[in-house]
């Protein structure tokens, strides 16, 4: 069967980081084709990379037997390659309809453009009825700034349809869309794929995936893993390690799907419970911890992202939360520093309530905040950005007596000191940022993502660096897409998921439960035949 | 109502009000003969069609573009210098010359639009402005301008007592002309991709929009009537030097006329350059010390940025609109404050 888009041995680099490694793709023809794969395997560039918004200077894109390799966006789109973004791209300032209206008739020439009226009213009748198909018609003469995130991403894909392409490229269609919108939105890709529209479907919800696409190839590391039919893919413990990371070490390999999956206990967990792997004991004695989150629900804008989460971090350990996109985890890390304020619940901190503070007076309690998103200033030296954690001692005597501690524990910043920021490389930015949260000397590190982006060996650097500042006394609250290190390195581990507490236990409680795979690849976890759960 | 005769109603009154406008602006030299306020009318309406110009590419696109003076001075150089070599009199004659004015700027336009087209943003500010240095350089040294010295016109041989009202008349024409291809811009397909540009480049080139091509026209499409006023007004001036031709300070008062009125919009930026080059010339010639206008400028720039910072019309608009719904009764989604600032600031980025 030879693939209508055709995508052989593409590779892209971005600077050194090698974003996708002899890349090969084959979409065929009349088929939905889901792309996944973990955060940064270079999903989005793909798609960049078919659409002309990224060159490449190894490999060949083929659609329909022609190649189009390198081609410019406008060109792709008149040969009939639609694409959504996966921050939904729509005109805000023009009307929905009007969006409607922008895109080209394919082959169309430009001059066209220049002589004819917009919209003319066969242009407006289709224009309409495609608004009706994805059924937000009624806010044609609306702006389309108006428009919720889920209609917005309705708007983007009925926009593409007016140029009647042969071929749909989503990023992540379902991603932050509620489940009704996700039904419907899956129904509308059904229709159009049975009219005879080709897909390719970036998205981290399994479930839609895994219901919606005939053939499912995984990424990771910037290459196709495996490629065939969900189930197999569901089922290849590859794909698993892909996910949770940790490929390097093949002793805690975890056969989680290699089970007969007939024999996989089916029942879900009531939703609002939480599976607790801690002993009782545990859970009562011992001394306070250091952060107890109570109940806490949050969210921003509409609904709630974070539904009544409850879990403790006791003092001088690490905590590692981990859980699928789109689970609330960094939701969850601005609800503790302060950057969100929960709907309800209450956060302690050192017996202290401190839900409601501000975030400067968070931190001046003593819990420092490492964003998921690197956030240096780029265009100062390596000094001046650690010097910027503790902007607010005025003492410069301890100023520069914490530097100097900081600089022991961080040669880079005694080495670098007088480099921008912006010359040093991920792995290299991210240890800057460690030891910039250390000058205020603070009682808890919370860190998001701290891996994210970095190579294996960047990574394990940076996880012997959070070890080490664990050992001299700072307790680290982390959450981690690499699920397997992230809980191998913690004392405690706690999944989320939809904004709830699924399990928590010990980190190696966590690791080796037998549903933690179910997490990543759809499903919800089942508590492995517990009493309680329901028939 | 039907919204079918609302929108008929609608039109008439559109249209009623161009008429009238259109008959107030034709009466307004017979009504007022004062030389000194006929004056001031052709300087307003040059400035009127160069805004309007200019928001066709930059109000449209979004791409701020600080040296459209290049034109201005480009035109009235293209008619000073055919008016000279090729024996023009003086009188009606040279107004023929004036699309040749607009002709030359267009050309012009061309291989700028091609280099600075290129970049995008900030970046596309700087360049347009670093364009514009290098014509006025040479401006000063070509041989072929009379350099510091300049270029005389030829001297019409009209009325004294109503000397201003062919160029006011003519002006008034180019003015017509100007916002009937804004308007035929704004309802086309070339600017709803033009829009399109303004709020997402990279998405408007994913739905198959040349993007390079729509922005190259719009930006020569603009330069063309501000080349013809630019002949206009310096065959009004009887003179053209460099440091007039190439004013930087013209590159800033269409951006800064067009954000007065609303940038982006059809009319805005006319009513902006009518109401702030008035003022303007009325100060000049009023109060003594020629910079006083620019005071005046910057504390109106200010308060427009704070107070109205989409500008008047949209804000007006707006107003009208919401008023119309509470009328009616019925609920309005309004645009967040916070938004509309951003997307100020994003024009002005």
């Amino acid at each position: 069967m030879s693939g209508l888009l055709e995508v052989t041995e593409v590779s892209k680099s971005f600077g050194g980081v090698r974003a996708l490694t002899a890349c090969h793709i084959d979409v065929a023809k009349g088929s939905i084709h889901g792309l996944i794969g973990p955060n940064g395997s270079g999903k989005t560039t793909l798609f960049n990379v078919i659409t002309g918004y990224e060159r490449i200077q190894q490999g060949e894109v083929r659609f329909d037997g022609i190649e189009i390799t390198n081609a410019p966006p406008d060109q792709v789109f008149g040969l009939g390659i639609g694409r959504t973004f996966q921050l939904t791209r729509i005109f805000s300032r023009l009307t929905v309809l009007e969006n409607m209206l922008v895109a080209t008739q394919r082959r169309e020439g430009w001059l066209r453009g220049l002589l004819h009226r917009a919209g003319s009213s066969s242009e407006k009748h289709r224009a309409t009825e495609l608004l009706e198909f994805v059924g937000i018609a009624r806010l044609a003469n609306e702006p389309a700034g108006n428009l919720s995130f889920g209609q917005r991403k309705l708007l983007e894909l009925a926009s593409l349809l007016v140029a009647d392409p042969d071929v749909l490229l989503l990023d992540e269609p379902a991603g932050g869309v509620n489940p009704t919108l996700i039904t419907h939105l899956a129904d509308r890709i059904n229709e159009l794929n049975k009219a005879g529209k080709t897909f390719l479907v970036v998205e981290h919800n399994m479930e839609f995936v895994m219901s919606l696409c005939h053939e499912v190839t995984v990424l990771s590391q910037g290459r196709p893993l495996v490629s065939g039919a969900p189930d197999e893919v569901r089922a290849n413990p590859a794909v698993l390690d892909a996910y949770l990371g940790g490929e390097d070490d093949a002793a805690t390999q975890l056969e989680l799907v290699s089970e007969d999956p007939a024999r996989r206990p089916r029942a879900p967990v009531a939703p609002s419970r939480t599976v607790s792997l801690i002993q009782p004991r545990a859970k009562l004695g011992g001394p306070e911890p250091l952060l107890s989150v109570r109940g806490v629900s949050a969210g921003y804008g509409g609904g709630d992202i974070l539904k009544e989460v409850t879990f403790d971090v006791p003092e001088g350990e690490i905590t590692c939360i981990v859980g699928p996109n789109g689970a609330g985890k960094s939701t969850l890390l601005a609800t503790i520093s302060g950057l969100l304020r929960p709907r309800q619940g209450e956060i302690r901190f050192g017996g202290r309530v401190i839900s409601g503070l501000a975030p400067r007076e968070i931190l001046a309690r003593g819990i420092a905040h490492v964003p998921q998103v690197h956030s240096l200033f780029n265009e100062m030296t390596v000094r001046e950005n650690v010097e910027m954690g503790a902007f607010t001692v005025d003492d410069r005597a301890l100023v520069a007596q914490r530097l100097g501690t900081v600089g022991e524990l961080y040669p880079i910043v005694r080495e670098r000191a007088d480099e921008k920021a912006g010359s040093l490389s991920g792995g290299q930015q991210r240890l800057v940022e460690f030891a910039r949260s250390l000058m205020l000397d603070p009682t808890m590190i919370v860190l998001d993502e701290p891996s994210m982006g970095l190579d294996p060996q960047t990574r394990r650097i940076v996880f012997d660096m959070i070890e080490l500042m664990n050992r001299q006394g700072k307790t680290i609250l982390l959450v981690e897409q690499n699920a397997r290190a992230g809980l191998r390195l913690s004392s405690r581990g706690v999944v989320l998921e939809n904004g709830i507490v699924r399990l928590l236990g010990t980190g190696r409680e966590v690791l080796e439960h037998p549903e933690i795979g179910a997490l990543y690849l759809g499903g919800t976890v089942s508590t492995g035949g517990a009493p309680s759960a329901v028939g | 109502m039907s919204t079918a005769e609302s929108g008929r109603a609608r039109r008439w009154l559109i249209l009623a009000g161009v008429a009238g406008a259109l008959a107030v602006l034709a009466a307004f030299p017979l009504a007022v003969t004062d030389p000194a306020a006929t004056s001031i009318a052709v300087f307003t309406l040059v400035f009127m069609v160069s805004t309007a110009a200019w928001n066709i590419f930059s109000g449209y696109s979004g791409y701020l573009a600080l040296g459209h003076a290049v034109f201005f001075g480009s035109g009235g150089y293209a008619v000073a210098l055919a008016a000279r070599d090729w024996h023009f009199k003086g009188g009606w004659d040279v107004f023929a010359l004036l699309p040749f004015g607009g002709l030359v700027a267009a050309a012009i336009a061309v291989p700028i639009g091609v280099i600075a087209l290129r970049t995008r943003r900030h970046t596309f500010v700087v360049v347009t402005i670093a364009i514009f240095f290098i014509f006025q350089l040479a401006a000063f040294n070509l041989s072929f301008t009379g350099g510091t010295s300049g270029i005389e016109l030829p001297i019409a041989p009209f009325p004294v007592a109503t000397y201003n009202n062919p160029f006011y008349y003519v002006g008034l024409v180019i003015l017509v002309m100007t916002i009937a291809m804004s308007w035929a811009v704004r309802r086309s397909r070339f600017g709803l991709q033009l829009l399109a540009i303004r709020d997402d480049e990279a998405r408007a080139r994913g739905l198959g929009v040349k993007t390079g091509r729509i922005k190259l026209a719009a930006f020569v499409l603009s330069a063309f009537p501000i080349g013809m006023v630019g002949g206009l007004y310096f065959y009004f001036l009887g003179q053209i030097f460099p440091q007039f031709a190439y004013d930087p300070l013209f590159d800033i008062s269409l951006a800064l006329m067009a954000f007065l009125g609303g940038i982006g919009t059809l009319v805005g930026p006319v009513l902006g350059a009518a109401v702030l080059e008035a003022l303007q010339q009325y100060l000049t010639q009023s109060v003594s010390g020629s910079g006083t206008y620019l005071i005046v400028y910057g504390v109106l720039f200010l308060a427009v940025i704070l107070l109205l910072p989409r500008g008047v019309v949209p804000t007006l608009t707006e107003l009208v609109k919401s008023r119309r719904a509470r009328a009616a009764d019925s609920s309005t989604i309004e645009e967040p404050r916070d938004q509309a600032v951003r997307s100020v600031a994003g024009a002005i980025r």
